[in-house]
């Protein structure tokens, strides 16, 4: 007997009913996308960082010292194949989050001053850089913030709590009309 | 009904009017205007009550310094109370009401406070409501709580929405009058980020106000040029009807943003009110200077108002505030009021001049009276004349308003809200802000300064030079002239003696300058005595009129300078901000972040009832048609796994994933009992302690390679356990090589339990799980059939044979929907936490209602866990303390009613049979207690004292609160299963 | 209403995003020390007015437990190092 198993996303019933059209400032929800968590061992950080940065494919985001998530939006690798080639590297231990994290980009012309009321983190690109990343709180929540344009931002927040900060995130872009959804349609 | 309004001039468009309304009574306003400019145009100049004695009180300002002209500003849900109609900006329909009156404001039976006056003095409070005590709950109280407070509370929810928001800059410049409208314009000219924020709906400040003219233009004009500017410089935000109202640690600045308070009704997509926290690298104050009062017999009749305030109404909104104004001042600004009236055609009756001799010359025809004081003031609900004294003599004058101008207190609030005091200024007859560093400095009359000039100059200085320290290269800013201005200096005069009236120091509190002089003589010496036992600075106007005042009055009395008095404490918030705006969008729906489990819609489809546990919402129960209550659900579930098999969401449990080769070593410190040697594809119970000896957390910890291991916690402690392991692996031992993260949202985690467990998981996973393939307390990568890769553990916290399942957690609710289906014909069914929790009080396994931060591993009957032949453990070293070993503890039992439908319920207490209830009889408490179906009778946990010697005794279950005792006896606390046959199956 | 910590790895941050421990000068004893060494450190802490080393965990953000050293009379803060760096900084003192 072979099973089949149906993936939810988290958001699913958050989104429905969205209008499709998206707005100027507009939030995007990466359906199924890659992420792990790498975590570098003592003395190693500098080799694993330079490996992760080399991955074709595979955005890095800083979690904190010797601690990453690297990330494929589109998610067009496969986990353990990621977690072997890391593996393989010794130095570094990797674990799937793919189904723990939640990944959204948002972007738009008000971007920042919807941000603004969501984390505490100055956001001027002279002070928070196009591929800069860190882990903060946003809208209440331990997530991880990375820009990803002068006016593009992706949120990566843990799965339980992705419901009240996609709210959250909605309500503070009332003003900006914010729309939202799925990647790819 | 005169009308006030001067056919030109101000900042007024006169062809916009508005209309509103006062008490039920139509009036009709310019755009532009303020609630109370209007209602002044309109002849209304009483516009309150005062707080105690119930007198009849006008504007005293133009500003956010209003003691007296307090209202209630729209109806239904949106009513507010308190606002201040001298900052109100009017809008189409505004709807607004007097307060503390009644009946009404012209007619106030309060008023007959005033001739109760002499009781309701000093220390009126302390003296009266003294004795007898029981007084208080039924006569005193009700009766100052009817008497007191301003305005009246809305006792229905706000329909507006408020936000917070964070904004950073280089320079934040507080007040856009001439000194901040200089000092943004530099920096931003230098290309600092800059934010300008002024709470006034229109920015310029006194400018707005000024007659002098500014670089060739009048001086309003020349505001409209800079914010010109400054609105096209991309690195400047203007932040308009912005009250910067704290300076906090770190350069952190709170301001309310009023959004939309200002229109009638408000945008459902736009918040009414918004809170900035705003960091700046550097600050400067340009709040301005404040006006003070006068202090003579008379000084609250409506129409008596600072001699600035006066000129605002003229200058900015084109409204004399009387027909026939006479001027009583100690300085320029008295001889200033006066020569804008007479240029603008309005009357000016008399300056009265406390000063034996100045330079300043009065308007032309304008009598003059030199030395002289007002004693008293006479007019209902409108000033229509006073009395002064002169060297002895008195006269009486004709007026219809009286300015006056007491001299100037710079606003230093902000900075001295973070403990710096400020300082008295012999010279400027005032006190100054305290220097705070470099971080935040005053400019322009903030800083003492009092001609315009000087404060134009001062901004722009002050904002070069913190350029400068920024490393940015100000343009330096070209010198701008003034003409036409005056000298605003002045000669302090605390106190007019020969009052023939109540003369008033703080307005809005009614406190009388007499009533210092009591408090000084009853010993309240002290500025913050004096403070609370008159209530000089307690409105919520915090005694920005009256604070400087009542320092120089006490002063004077004392025969000492202001110096040696001080001020009182100043402390945010500046002017009264609104709890919404504090709260912000944290309400209803967004009042907390909300966590669902993976298998939140499989519960929610199978019927679940859901409780709050911390952030989560996890099912309670399953319900069915036919089922009459929770208990009833219980029951069946609790009997289906029994005999069958149950599913339950164990997602919520933390889950830790630990790496590296200091992983077995690292565990083994935090853990009381051995992990060293724990094989991999296995799971061990594991318990930690505090580093005090008592139990922290538990939970098992599987080992899934050489380096590799996964922890589970409880639900509750899942953070908390988090936080411990890094703290004991960064602090401690930080040569260890481990490296751990949380991946407690990763997996869909679900127990499946009951005799039928095995069956059932073994048409979904398609690997070996007999018991000898997969014994008790196995851990292991599994394969769902299909292609699923998932992890197995064999756990139990029911007794039952049972199963762990975790899958990636989007595919829980897919896979929960299969095991359901897998188990159908053995009869399983869903089961919620209530279930959860009895099938493992029946078998007597604890939670954190026994590991309440007092109980021992051995108090719980698990002190064979600790490992004591380990050097080290968290909690080794002082768990042996004799209080922790002792044989008198308590310690975990099982009950049992001795008729089995008597009910016992967690937190009551035992005692022995026959004995009293008294701490001293206390004999332990119970811990948890619910209907076993499986015993088909009540049972419960509790920790007795000595408990595992009393096995058999009959004792009493106390429930005070619910007025039952129970009598019960004394069992072990594995009520199923002892010998653990089922678990083994 | 808000104040501002600047973690050596995530940069300023609001105190929102941290738990405070308290005082970071106390060291765990070791297994064999004296019970007085354990009750003074598991019980006794001199609550000192000043100057004064703090735990401080960057709970929202990196998740590393730093040594905040703060004036906890007027909240000015000198430095924020890593909690595995604070014994060495000491030593080297
Ligand atoms: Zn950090």
């Amino acid at each position: 007997m072979t099973l089949h198993f149906l993936h939810r996303h988290v958001l699913e019933d958050h989104l429905a009913g969205f209008e499709t059209r998206p707005n100027p400032n507009h939030v995007t929800v990466y359906r199924r996308p890659l992420i792990l968590s790498v975590l570098a061992h003592a003395g190693q950080e500098a080799a694993v960082f330079a490996h992760l940065a080399g991955m074709p494919g595979m955005d890095v985001r800083v979690c904190g010292p010797g601690e990453w998530m690297i990330v494929s939006a589109a998610g067009s690798r496969r986990a353990e194949e990621v977690a072997e080639e890391l593996g393989a590297l010794g130095g570094a231990s990797v674990i799937d989050q793919s189904d723990g994290k939640v990944l959204l980009s948002i972007g738009g012309p008000s971007v920042r001053k919807i941000l603004a009321k969501c984390l505490a983190v100055d956001l001027h690109p002279d002070v928070f850089a196009e591929g800069q990343s860190a882990n903060m709180l946003c809208c209440h929540v331990a997530a991880n913030l990375a820009r990803t344009g002068l006016e593009m931002f992706e949120i990566t927040v843990p799965r339980s709590l992705a419901g009240s900060v996609f709210e959250e995130l909605m309500e503070m872009g009332r003003e900006f009309a914010l729309t939202a959804s799925f990647s790819g349609g | 009904m005169t009308s006030y309004r001067l056919d030109a001039g101000g900042a007024v468009n006169r062809a916009q009017a508005l209309e509103f309304s006062f008490d039920g009574r139509s009036y009709k306003g310019l755009q532009g205007d303020t609630l109370a400019s209007a209602l002044l145009a309109n002849d209304q100049v009483l516009m309150g009550r005062s707080f105690k004695y119930h007198r009849p009180r006008g504007p005293v300002t133009a500003g956010s310094a209003e003691p007296n002209a307090l209202m209630t500003i729209g109806s239904g849900a949106r009513a507010e109370p308190n606002a201040r109609a001298t900052t109100v900006e009017l809008y189409q329909g505004l709807v607004a009401a007097s307060q503390n009156r009644w009946p009404s404001l012209n007619h106030d039976f309060g008023a007959v406070n005033s001739l109760l006056s002499p009781f309701l003095g000093a220390g009126f409070y302390y003296k009266t409501f003294m004795w007898p005590a029981a007084f208080w709950e039924k006569v005193y109280e009700p009766l100052i709580r009817r008497a007191a407070g301003l305005g009246k509370l809305v006792l229905q929810a706000d329909p507006d929405r408020y936000e917070k928001s964070w904004a950073h800059c280089d320079l934040l410049v507080v007040g856009a009058g001439p000194a901040g409208l200089m000092a943004a314009l530099v920096a931003g000219r230098a290309g600092m980020r800059v934010i300008l924020a002024d709470e006034g709906f229109q920015a310029g400040g006194s400018l707005l106000c000024e007659s002098a003219s500014v670089g060739g233009q009048p001086a309003a004009a020349f505001a409209g040029t800079v914010l010109d500017e400054l609105a096209g410089l991309p690195n400047v935000t203007l932040m308009a009807r912005t009250t910067v109202f704290g300076w906090y640690d770190d350069m952190v600045f709170g301001s309310v943003e009023r959004v939309q308070k200002h229109l009638a009704s408000p945008s459902p997509d736009l918040p009414v009110e918004r809170l900035w926290r705003i960091v700046a690298k550097r600050a400067i104050l340009a709040s301005g200077a404040e006006e003070r009062p006068l202090v003579f017999g008379g000084n609250d009749r409506p129409g008596v108002m600072t001699a600035t305030a006066a000129r605002t109404y003229l200058n900015r909104y084109g409204v004399a505030v009387g027909g026939k104004v006479a001027v009583f001042t100690n300085g320029g600004a008295g001889y200033r009021t006066a020569a804008d009236l007479a240029v603008r055609g309005v009357e000016v009756t008399a300056i009265i001049d406390a000063r034996g001799q100045s330079s300043d010359v009065g308007p032309a025809g304008v009598r003059v009276i030199r030395n002289a004081g007002v004693i008293s003031t006479r007019g209902k609900r409108r000033i229509d004349g006073l009395v002064l004294e002169r060297s002895g003599f008195e006269e009486a004058i004709d007026c219809d308003a009286l300015a006056m101008s007491g001299g100037w207190s710079p606003i230093v609030h902000l900075m001295c809200q973070r403990g710096a005091k400020p300082v008295w200024s012999d010279e400027a007859q005032a006190f100054l802000a305290p220097d705070v560093g470099s971080g935040f400095v005053a400019a322009g009359s903030s800083a003492g300064l009092t001609s315009l000039s000087a404060c134009l100059r001062d901004g722009a200085d002050k904002a070069a030079t913190i350029a400068a320290e920024l490393g940015f290269s100000a343009v330096p800013a070209v010198p701008v002239e003034v003409e036409g201005e005056y000298d605003a200096s002045f000669a302090p005069v605390w106190y007019v003696p020969g009052a023939k009236d109540k003369a008033f120091v703080d307005f809005q509190n009614d406190v009388a300058v007499q009533e210092l002089g009591i408090a000084q003589r009853e010993g309240f010496r002290h500025i913050e005595h004096t403070k609370r036992y008159t209530t000089a600075g307690m409105a919520t106007d915090q005694g920005k009129l009256g604070g400087v005042n009542t320092a120089g009055i006490v002063a004077a009395m004392r025969g000492v300078t202001p110096a040696e008095i001080g001020t009182t404490t100043f402390r945010p918030f500046y002017t009264p901000v609104s709890f919404g705006a504090l709260a912000g969008a944290a309400q209803g729906s967004h009042a907390a972040p909300v966590r669902t489990s993976p298998l939140h819609g499989w519960a929610k489809k199978n019927g679940a009832s859901f409780v709050e546990s911390g952030l989560w919402y996890r099912s309670a129960w399953f319900g069915r048609d036919g089922e009459k209550g929770w208990r009833d659900s219980v029951d069946r579930e609790v009997r289906t796994v029994r005999a069958h098999a149950g599913l339950c969401d164990v997602s919520t449990l933390g889950k830790i994933e630990i790496f590296g080769t200091g992983a077995a070593e690292f565990l083994n410190r935090i853990y009381c009992n051995a992990f060293l040697r724990l094989p991999i594809g296995k799971a061990r119970y594991g318990l930690m302690l505090r580093e005090d000896g008592i139990v922290f957390d538990d939970g098992t910890t599987s080992r899934l390679g050489d380096n590799h291991y996964v922890m589970t916690t409880t639900t509750a402690y899942a953070a908390e356990v988090m936080t411990h392991l890094e703290f004991c692996a960064q602090t401690f031992w930080p040569e260890l090589d481990v490296r751990f993260v949380s991946v407690s949202d990763q997996w869909a985690q679900m127990s499946l339990a009951g005799p039928k467990a095995r069956i059932i998981m073994s048409r979904v996973v398609q690997d070996d799980l007999s018991d000898a393939a997969f014994p008790f307390l196995s851990a292991r990568s599994v394969t769902l059939r299909g292609w699923l890769k998932a992890r197995l553990f064999r756990i139990s916290f029911s007794g039952e044979l049972a199963y762990e399942l975790a899958v990636p957690a989007g595919l829980g609710e897919a896979v929960a929907d299969a095991i359901m289906d897998a188990g159908r014909e053995e009869g399983i069914c869903a089961y919620g936490v209530e279930a959860l929790n009895v099938l493992r009080i029946e078998k007597g396994f604890v939670t954190h209602s026994e590991l309440d931060g007092r109980t021992t591993a051995d108090d719980v009957g698990l002190g064979r866990m600790m490992a004591m032949q380990k050097p080290d453990f968290i909690g080794k070293r002082l768990s042996t303390r004799f209080g922790l070993t002792a044989a008198d503890r308590l310690q975990l039992v099982g009950l049992k009613p001795v008729e089995p439908d008597k009910q016992i319920q967690a937190g009551a207490h035992l005692l022995k049979e026959h004995a009293q209830p008294s701490l001293a009889n206390d004999q332990g408490f119970v811990s948890s207690a619910c209907f076993s179906p499986t015993l088909d009778s009540f049972v419960a946990l509790a920790m007795l004292k000595s408990g595992r010697e009393r096995m058999g005794e009959r004792i009493n279950v106390w429930d005070a609160l619910r007025r039952v005792e129970v009598p019960v006896d004394v069992c072990s606390p594995v009520f199923v299963d002892p010998d653990n046959i089922k678990l083994h199956a | 209403m808000a104040s501002l910590i600047t973690c050596p790895h995530c940069g300023t941050r609001p105190k929102e995003e941290f738990a405070i421990r308290g005082d970071a000068e106390p060291r765990r004893p070791s297994a064999g020390d004296r019970d007085e060494a354990w009750l003074g450190y598991v019980y006794t802490r001199d609550n000192r007015k000043g100057r004064i080393h703090e735990y401080w965990h960057h709970a929202g953000g990196c998740r590393r437990w730093l040594v905040v050293e703060r004036d906890n009379l007027t909240h000015a803060v000198y430095g924020v190092t890593d909690a595995a760096q604070f014994p060495k900084a000491e030593a080297a003192e």
